[in-house]
């Protein structure tokens, strides 16, 4: 079976992330900052009763010039290590199936892509990135390190 | 009627259960009255359950038991051998029983008759031998499986944090009702919705709850096995130990608890032989205990053992580089023990493979206070150690004082909470020494850390106005500067994610009433990252005084430039303040300046005469304990630490001698010299009250100025007072309270008789005060 895509708007391109790990996408009400915390953390917000970490997916790549503004933003939620995280796109509309497993890429996709990129998916809608939730958790330091 | 019957059947195995322990007690001691009680108890419930069944045959059997039993507790009857027997052939029975119905089946044939006779004390031997063999069979058939649900724990806290969101969404429903203000009709159901709310978060609360008996249970293996690896006798006590504590609580105190009992038992409890040397007996003794004390649990773990060794942790300490020898003799012994927490000191000469693990006490304390909790540490040489935790009942909900800076809300536990003040009531005293601000309360010297700058956040311009007292573990004080101060709540406490606490700075997140996501503060981290040095939470009152001072290595000073443009320093523990001042608010340059700080006129030092003052002055406000001296600066430089020698320098009354700080030369400013030169300025204060018995207006506005500025203390109404002073217009009452009095007349002259003055006669009035006093004292 192919695997689901959620395709998101980033950075004005398009990317996509595993739809099984998605689990919903949200609109966020309240972001409270978290002093002296990584750039790429947006704050918190809370969905129901849980915490959820905003994370500025442009910042992460470090793509973002300026801090992004959450509320022109949605929020895919995903579950990663136990914690829930928001990850901010411009947009997330299509779930699309991949037509076969991810190739690696076969050129540098760019500045910041490279990181958490996962590789290369052909989908109906033409080819996408696929990228790696937990790159994009741990920000710009920890995938420089890796 | 199953499920009455399944319960009688559920509760019926409980208590069987609970009861085996206390049956063998029993039966080493028949005449122990509580477990003799305890089991009257269970078969005269089960009796009373049995006829509500319809069980005529363990109706029978318990009645039996119970009769017996109850003729033990008149004193009819003794507890014999036999007696004990037949009852615990019977409980077994009963046993068989209670199986036989949970399984459907019909009661089995037994020799319940035979019991019951050898119950009554009638059976023959031979009967009593099947009494025997009865309560053989049925033993095997105790050892069924107890009927509890075992959940898992993920279970439960998914329940839990469905609650949590029903608090919250009803917290929202009741905003809104409020809001809406009209009558809607569904206030009643509403409030009853929240009461069963609160009931069921209550329950599952409850479920999250734990014996902390579990933990405890595995000391007793842990101490018997270290004490024999080491060749040491040791007892170990556990009390209390069904204190009931959430269970992730247990899981974080288990290691702290562990590293200190090894500890204890390791370096604490000494050979048999020093024991026996010692005068104490050869076995050790341990004692752990719980207890609950509100929202609290305290965890007291004591042994008799020799004591923390004060002396050898300080020569450690020194050797170690932490502290001076003279820092170490002006400590006090708390002080000392307090030494065990610095990082890599431990009283252990050798490694060993028991407590030599490289964690110190420092870890250990760290570790509880990361959760909300202390630790204290009480030892008395030669007679033991007691340790005492105190953690909070429960992670998942912490008492919480929430506070504002920069415009963002954090919690704060509020177990460290000390205190909140305010600069509002003018009641607060500063002294700003380069870039920290202190801020003195109870006497000691506080460092001021400011939230806003800690977490990186914008500053306000205003200065601080609002401080959060926090005590971290061991009466480590700071005050935390807020902007605002909320409330007080019952906060859910919510894990963050990796990625937001690795800063260090939080321990978790929480929601609000109304959801709005808040961090919880660490402060312990917030303190130590804004570098608060130990020394200064050391009472200010206990440090040595004046000159003294001078002749100890390491003083603490502030450099200032005086006025006359000279480096000088000054004892920091003689600062109480610093303060800005205008030049107006100086009179009479030269050595018989004052000063106006705030509503008070200050002798003012440090000015010499024939100088131009600045417009804008520094001033350090001195105090000894008793009447405050100002010092004239230009500006406060820096503070430092005195290491230098001291030359002494003549010509200058006011100066110790002159050392240097950083290769420039200061001049350390004679404190003692300054507070007897201004003592002696002062008036001779008396101890003796006076009372103005009379015409008021003259009284008080004429005589009274002069008798204060004399030093005495004047009194008024019906307090008693040593002199009067009575005009012939008052009564004899007023002379009356007084223990002397002076009469005044208002005609110069003899006329108004020898034993009175005129009231005008200042030096007369003055000589009668005198004599008054000498009086007195005589």
């Amino acid at each position: 079976m192919n695997e689901m895509l959620l395709v998101v708007m980033l950075a004005g391109r398009r990317a996509a992330l595993p739809a099984i790990e998605v689990n919903s996408v949200i609109e966020l009400s309240e972001v409270t900052p978290v002093p002296r915390a990584a750039a790429h953390v947006a704050g918190i917000a809370a969905l129901r009763s849980r915490p959820l970490t905003v994370i500025d997916c442009a910042a992460a790549l470090g793509l973002g010039a300026e801090t992004t503004d959450w509320r022109r933003q949605r929020a895919v939620v995903v579950e990663h290590d136990g914690h829930l995280y928001g990850l901010l796109v411009e947009a997330a509309d299509d779930i699309v199936a991949a037509l076969d497993d991810p190739r690696p890429l076969g050129a540098d996709p760019g500045p910041g892509w490279q990181a958490a990129a996962l590789g290369r998916v052909e989908t109906e809608t033409g080819a996408v990135l696929l990228l790696d939730i937990g790159a994009l958790i741990g920000g710009p330091g920890e995938s420089l390190a890796a | 009627m199953d499920d009455l019957l399944a319960e009688f059947v559920a509760e019926t195995r409980e208590m069987l259960a609970a009861l085996a322990g206390e049956i063998v007690a029993w039966e080493s001691d028949p005449s122990d009255r509580a477990r003799l009680d305890t089991i009257f108890r269970f078969v005269h419930t089960v009796k009373g359950n049995c006829g509500f069944f319809d069980f005529p045959r363990l109706e029978a059997l318990s009645h039996a038991a119970e009769d017996a039993l109850s003729d033990v507790r008149a004193d009819r009857r003794a507890a014999d051998r036999r007696l004990v027997d037949a009852v615990l052939a019977v409980i077994d029975r009963i046993g068989v029983m209670i199986e036989e119905i949970e399984r459907g089946e019909p009661l089995s044939e037994a020799a319940d008759d035979l019991l019951i006779a050898a119950l009554n004390g009638t059976a023959d031997e031979a009967e009593l031998q099947l009494v025997q063999a009865v309560g053989g069979v049925t033993a095997s058939a105790s050892a069924a499986e107890q009927r509890t649900i075992r959940l898992p724990v993920e279970l439960i806290d998914q329940v839990m944090s469905g609650v949590s969101e029903m608090v919250l969404a009803r917290n929202d429903i009741a905003r809104r009702i409020q809001q809406g203000g009209a009558e809607t009709g569904i206030e009643a159901p509403f409030s009853r919705l929240s009461a069963l709310i609160t009931e069921v978060r209550d329950a599952i609360t409850r479920t999250r709850m734990r014996r902390i008996e579990g933990l405890f249970a595995t000391f007793p293996r842990l101490v018997r096995d270290l004490s024999a690896e080491l060749g040491k006798q040791i007892f170990i006590e556990l009390e209390n130990g069904e204190v009931e504590l959430d269970r992730e609580m247990i899981e974080l105190i288990r290691d702290p608890l562990l590293h200190i009992i090894r500890n204890a038992v390791d370096h604490g409890i000494e050979s048999p032989a020093d024991r026996l040397a010692a005068g104490k007996r050869e076995a050790g003794m341990l004692t752990v205990s719980a207890r609950q004390t509100g929202n609290t649990i305290h965890i007291g773990i004591m042994d008799d053992g020799r004591g923390i060794d004060c002396a050898r942790l300080a020569v450690k300490a020194v050797a170690a580089g932490l502290y001076t020898e003279e820092e170490i003799a002006a400590m006090s012994r708390e002080r000392k023990i307090e030494l065990i927490y610095e990082p890599g000191l431990s009283t252990a000469d050798a490694v060993t493979a028991i407590s030599g693990r490289g964690v110190g006490m420092d870890v250990v304390r760290a570790n509880i206070e990361k959760f909300g909790g202390t630790l204290e540490i009480e030892s008395l040489p030669g007679e033991g150690t007691r340790f005492l935790i105190c953690v909070p009942l429960t992670l998942s909900i912490l008492p919480s004082l929430t506070v504002e800076t920069c415009g963002q809300t954090f919690a704060i536990p509020r177990s460290y909470v000390e205190e909140i003040v305010s600069t509002a009531g003018g009641q607060l005293e500063f002294a700003q020494v380069g870039e920290l601000r202190y801020v003195t309360f109870r006497e000691r010297r506080l460092a001021c850390v400011s939230l806003g700058t800690s977490l990186g956040l914008e500053e306000s311009a205003a200065e601080a106005q609002l401080f959060v007292i926090l005590r971290l573990g061991w009466g480590d004080l700071y005050a935390l500067a807020v902007d605002r101060i909320f409330d007080h709540h019952e906060l859910v406490i919510k894990p963050l994610s990796p990625g937001i606490m690795q800063s260090g700075l939080f321990v978790g997140c929480t929601q609000l009433d109304d959801g709005t996501p808040v961090l919880v503060l660490d402060v312990t981290a917030i303190g130590h990252a804004a570098g608060i040095p130990r020394e200064l939470h050391r009472p200010t009152a206990s440090a040595a005084r004046g000159a003294s001072r001078t002749e100890r290595e390491g003083l603490r000073v502030i450099l200032f430039r005086a006025l006359c443009g000279e480096r000088r320093a000054i004892a920091m523990s003689a600062v109480e303040q610093v303060e800005r001042a205008d030049a107006s608010a100086i009179r009479n340059s030269g050595p018989d300046a004052q000063i106006v700080m705030g509503e008070e006129i200050l002798p003012l030092v440090g000015v010499p005469g024939g100088i131009e003052l600045p417009e804008r002055l520094t001033v350090l406000r001195l105090g000894d304990g008793g009447e405050p001296i100002a010092y004239a600066a230009r500006e406060v430089l820096d503070i430092a630490t005195l290491s230098g020698v001291l030359k002494r320098v003549g010509g200058k009354p006011t100066v110790v001698g002159v050392t240097l700080v950083d290769g420039e030369t200061a001049e350390l400013v004679d404190c003692h010299a300054l507070f007897a030169a201004h003592a002696a300025q002062g008036a001779v204060a008396h101890s003796l009250t006076c009372k103005l018995a009379g015409e008021d207006g003259w009284m008080r506005n004429f005589l009274g100025p002069i008798i204060e500025a004399a030093g005495y203390r004047l009194v008024e109404g019906d307090e008693a007072a040593d002199i009067a002073f009575v005009d012939p217009s008052s009564g004899a009452e007023a002379e009356g309270t007084a223990r002397k009095a002076i009469h005044l007349r208002s005609t110069p002259g003899e006329a108004g008789g020898a034993d009175s003055i005129y009231r005008y006669d200042r030096a007369g009035l003055m000589a009668a005060l005198m004599r008054a006093g000498e009086e007195l004292a005589a």
